[in-house]
């Protein structure tokens, strides 16, 4: 069967760009993987392999370098793992305009490194940025805490090139960063886990670097949520301009400052007079705070390591500890509840549980280390937690074999046939991606 | 029910009015649906079948259910204020006017959201909030009048987006019916990020051909501390575009980057609210900043700069509230400016990458001459979105198919520049064949699909959007010329 594969394979690609997996070789634990890597490095390729597989009844299962692995999907192989980790690099860049056009395979902090040279950069912080290709980051739509000022991949992409399953490059978007000729469509690929295109090219809007950044860390050693939620509306309800206002847990806290306190970090990023401004006008609303300020090169550190601290699809998990980790939307304000029963799940599952939370854009992620059982009783816990608080989750990472146990998408929207009609419209033969998105999509 | 015991003719308009609730649900005469054959769009007029003002979600859904029980087309229509004819009835559609739903719902500023129904209108929910220092960002310039319903359908931009975004960007969660009388909700509660494809993205700026917009979830925003804003004369276009290139450069973005040319300023000036600008520069910019006070007065210092170093002939910095609002009428009002120095005029909605500006404002200049028509140009130079407002007399013969070839020119020269035919007025009926500037066959197909999940019958608003397959350009010539 192998074998016939590779033959297969290098009628439509050289070679050098296939790789056969050695008999002995086991599948990834995680999952979503091929029977056969291919590794194109040209748009054509890409459409070459799609096509091919589209019209053969093969599958395939798309990466980057694999980050998201553990994210989605029920399929231990597909025929083929569409890698685009050679497909990368910077098509234009027009400073002035403030655009860029990127190949998918290009990693994010590549490009953010690029960019700053220019004085610019692109407007998303995405986890594990050193490894994160730009299209995996698009593909699932990852954002950090920095989206409640910046916004999500859906603000910032303007363009795309996707290579449908039928091998036609198809464009939706364009380079200018006001458009609305035809439907957007550029905002159905994104996130869409890659089960109705091969993302090629992307295009986005950029932003200038901050001239000056600080970080204020403000502990709440009391814990009490109210307390936090109080100050949280104060200051949202001033004229301050915060980046971030980020709940963390006591012990992801621990890890990140060395103080096990419930941490509010609230970023600012402007001129330095204003950034400074902003810092003194927070003592003020919380004067008897217990206040740490990082400046400029502490504050990117503290980022940095903050991007780290999830599972990464790329390693392979290990066979003592299970790891999962929690996306969960609720209104803003209900965040610090969500953040509150994670510390709870620690004593009652026996786990080590990262969460932190943004109060200005409604999004938790929650990492949970333990055993396998106890991660997916606490990710029921937190399911049944947040569907009661009106918001929704699903679960970012986790093994294969727990995600054969557990939907990771949760419950089907009612509106649940408009997506399986979007994917039999353009994916009818499941060629992209097949069961890793919601309802089995 | 408030129609029972009319004798109404048609057996559909019998069983419509009899789907509604509230005074004059419905209009049929002739004489009252003449207002509706059109929207800001003026060149096409078609008569609907009817009108209906539903009051709520259900009345919506039961008439759509009937329509398509029926095969009776449809559309949604909200204050007309539409730049592109989404909302002109091009097959005898019943047009369900959403004026009656123009609640705004409940506001929820510890979360920064609001609801509303599709016919509030936009500038109203600013105003509902002000007092509590909150506002909502997106503003077309008809904003005291298009309803937020309406802004959904078009991905409606304004002056302000260049900072803040553009409608799709404020939209949270939706309540649609489908076009078989299906009730859906997307995005309950404002929550981000909810499992699946991102239908919220795709249904905004979809005007009105996949759904009909029942409630809406959008984003408000904190007043920021502190704006400023800057008036500037050029004596040359090419220094003004290149302040703006400059502008952006030097790491600022600005609220609003806004320019005015010649033939615009002398519109404004001739209107309603003129402030006095010189009549013989070529180019005005209007720039607002905003954000914390002490980094203002930085930014402003440098806008100062680059203007001086592009040879500005005077640039001034508002001094009061009241001068600021007088410039930003002056402006808003633009469009309809132009009624003071020509009969007619038509807009054209055209986005360039910034730095090609000087290139294509050359460009639409040379089609001023050849069809020997005055364009004014009006644009929001931050973005690239250019507004190139053709003048014309439709009482003299051909002027009218002159002025919509002069326009298609106009796109046709910022699609070539790698940019596009619409940036915030939509496709509607106007722009239909200039789709294919941007698109190839299998491109608009793609999208084609996409409507067939959402509306099989294509019962709802048929015929906007998407050129007519196969229909070559001397075809569509002679249709226009026969419908105008």
């Amino acid at each position: 069967m192998l074998k016939a594969l590779g033959t297969e394979m290098k009628s439509v690609i050289g070679e050098e760009k296939i790789i056969e997996r050695k008999v002995e070789e086991q599948p990834h634990p995680l999952g979503n993987g091929g029977k056969i890597t291919v590794l194109p490095s040209t748009e054509e390729e890409i459409a070459a392999v799609v096509k091919y597989a589209n019209e053969n009844g093969m599958t395939i299962t798309v990466t980057g370098t694999g980050t998201k692995r553990g994210f989605g999907g029920t399929i231990e192989d597909a025929d083929i793992l569409l890698s685009l980790e050679n497909y990368h690099g910077i098509v234009e860049h027009t400073v002035g305009d403030m655009t860029i056009t990127v190949k998918s395979g290009t990693k994010f902090e590549e490009l953010q490194r690029y960019l700053q040279k220019h004085k610019q950069k692109i407007p998303l912080d995405p986890a594990w940025p050193e490894n994160a290709t730009i299209g995996g980051v698009i593909a699932v739509n990852d954002s950090g805490p920095k989206r409640f000022r910046n916004g999500s991949a859906r603000d910032v992409v303007i363009g795309l090139r996707t290579v449908y399953p039928n091998g036609s490059v198809i464009r939706s978007g364009g380079k200018v960063v006001k458009n609305v000729a035809g439907y957007d469509m550029n905002k159905l690929f994104i996130g869409s886990m890659g089960t109705l295109g091969v993302l090629t090219e992307i295009t986005m809007k950029l932003r200038p670097l901050p001239e000056y950044e600080s970080l204020l860390l403000l502990s709440f050693p009391k814990g009490g949520m109210e307390e936090i939620r109080s100050f949280a509306v104060r200051l949202l309800d001033t004229m301050l301009e915060p980046v971030t206002l980020e709940l963390i847990n006591p012990v992801l806290a621990e890890k990140l400052t060395g103080q096990s306190t419930y941490t509010l970090a609230i970023g600012f990023e402007d001129v330095e007079s204003s950034v400074h401004y902003q810092e003194e006008y927070v003592k003020k609303i919380h004067p008897e705070a217990q206040l740490t300020i990082l400046q400029e090169d502490d504050s990117r550190e503290f980022w940095q390591q903050f991007y780290q601290i999830g599972p990464k699809g790329t390693d392979s998990p290990s066979k003592l500890v299970t790891e999962a980790s929690m996306k969960i939307g609720v209104k803003n304000m209900a965040i610090p509840e969500v953040i509150k029963e994670s510390v709870h799940l620690q004593d009652m599952y026996n786990l080590e549980v990262f969460a932190h939370g943004g109060l200005g854009h409604g999004l938790c992620q929650v990492h949970l280390k333990g055993a396998a059982q106890d991660i997916k009783s606490a990710l029921t816990h937190l399911r049944n937690l947040v569907k009661d608080l009106g918001g929704n989750s699903v679960i970012k990472y986790l093994p294969l074999t727990l995600r054969k146990e557990m939907d990771v998408w949760g419950e089907k929207p009612s509106y649940f046939f408009l997506l399986e009609g979007i994917k039999k419209k353009i994916d009818p033969k499941k060629t992209l991606n097949n069961q890793r998105f919601v309802g089995g999509i | 029910m408030a129609m029972k015991g009319l004798k109404i003719k048609d057996k559909h308009i019998r069983s419509l009015a009899n789907l509604l609730s509230g005074p004059k649900p419905i209009l049929y005469h002739k004489e009252d649906l003449l207002a509706y054959d059109c929207d800001g769009f003026t060149i096409e007029r078609h008569l609907p079948k009817a009108v209906v003002f539903p009051k709520n979600t259900e009345e919506v859904a039961a008439i759509v259910k009937y329509c398509h029980e029926n095969m009776l087309p449809f559309l949604a229509r909200g204050a007309g204020t539409g730049l592109s004819g989404g909302a002109i009835p091009l097959n005898n559609e019943v047009v369900i006017s959403l004026t009656r739903m123009k609640k705004l719902l409940s506001v929820d500023l510890e979360n920064r959201i609001a609801v509303v129904e599709p016919g509030f209108v936009n500038l109203k929910l600013t105003n509902s909030i002000a007092d509590k220092g909150y506002y909502y960002a997106p503003d077309p310039s008809s904003q005291y009048a298009c309803t937020i319903g309406g802004n959904v359908a078009e991905n409606a931009g304004g002056a302000h987006c260049l900072k803040y975004g553009v409608t799709t960007n404020h939209i949270l969660g939706l309540e649609l019916v489908l076009p078989n009388g299906e009730i859906i909700e997307i995005g309950k509660d404002g929550i981000p990020d909810s499992p699946g494809y991102d239908l919220l993205g795709l249904l905004t700026g979809s005007e009105g051909t996949l759904g009909i917009v029942t409630k809406i979830t959008v984003r408000v925003l904190k007043n920021p501390e502190d704006k400023q804003t800057v008036l500037a004369y050029f004596d040359r276009v090419e220094d003004g575009s290149q302040a703006v290139s400059d502008i952006i450069s030097t790491g600022i973005v600005p609220a609003a980057l806004e320019m005015m040319d010649k033939t615009a300023i002398e519109a404004v000036e001739a209107a309603a609210f003129p402030v006095g600008h010189p009549r013989d520069i070529a180019a005005v910019l209007l720039i607002e900043v905003d954000g914390i006070s002490s980094g203002i007065e930085e930014q402003i210092s440098k806008i100062l700069k680059v203007c001086k170093s592009r040879n500005v002939r005077e640039v001034k910095v508002a001094e009061s509230e009241r001068e600021r609002a007088r410039w930003w009428a002056n402006r808003k009002t633009g469009f309809g400016a132009m009624g003071a120095i020509s009969p007619n005029y038509l807009v054209q909605d055209g986005v360039i990458p910034r730095s090609r500006l000087p290139e294509v404002l050359k460009k639409i200049n040379e089609i001023s001459e050849e069809s020997g028509l005055r364009i004014a140009n009006i644009f929001h130079a931050g973005d690239g979105n250019l507004h190139p407002l053709v003048l014309f007399d439709a009482r003299v013969p051909g002027e009218t198919e002159r002025a919509i070839e002069a326009g298609s020119a106009c796109l046709k020269v910022c699609a070539d520049v790698g940019g596009t035919i619409t940036g915030e007025h939509g496709v509607g009926i106007e722009k239909r064949e200039e789709m294919r500037f941007v698109f190839t066959d299998e491109e608009i197909v793609a999208q084609t699909d996409v409507r067939e999940v959402f509306n099989p019958d294509n019962l709802l608003n048929a015929g906007k959007l998407f050129p007519t397959p196969g229909r070559c350009a001397e075809v569509k010539k002679e249709l226009k010329a026969s419908t105008s």
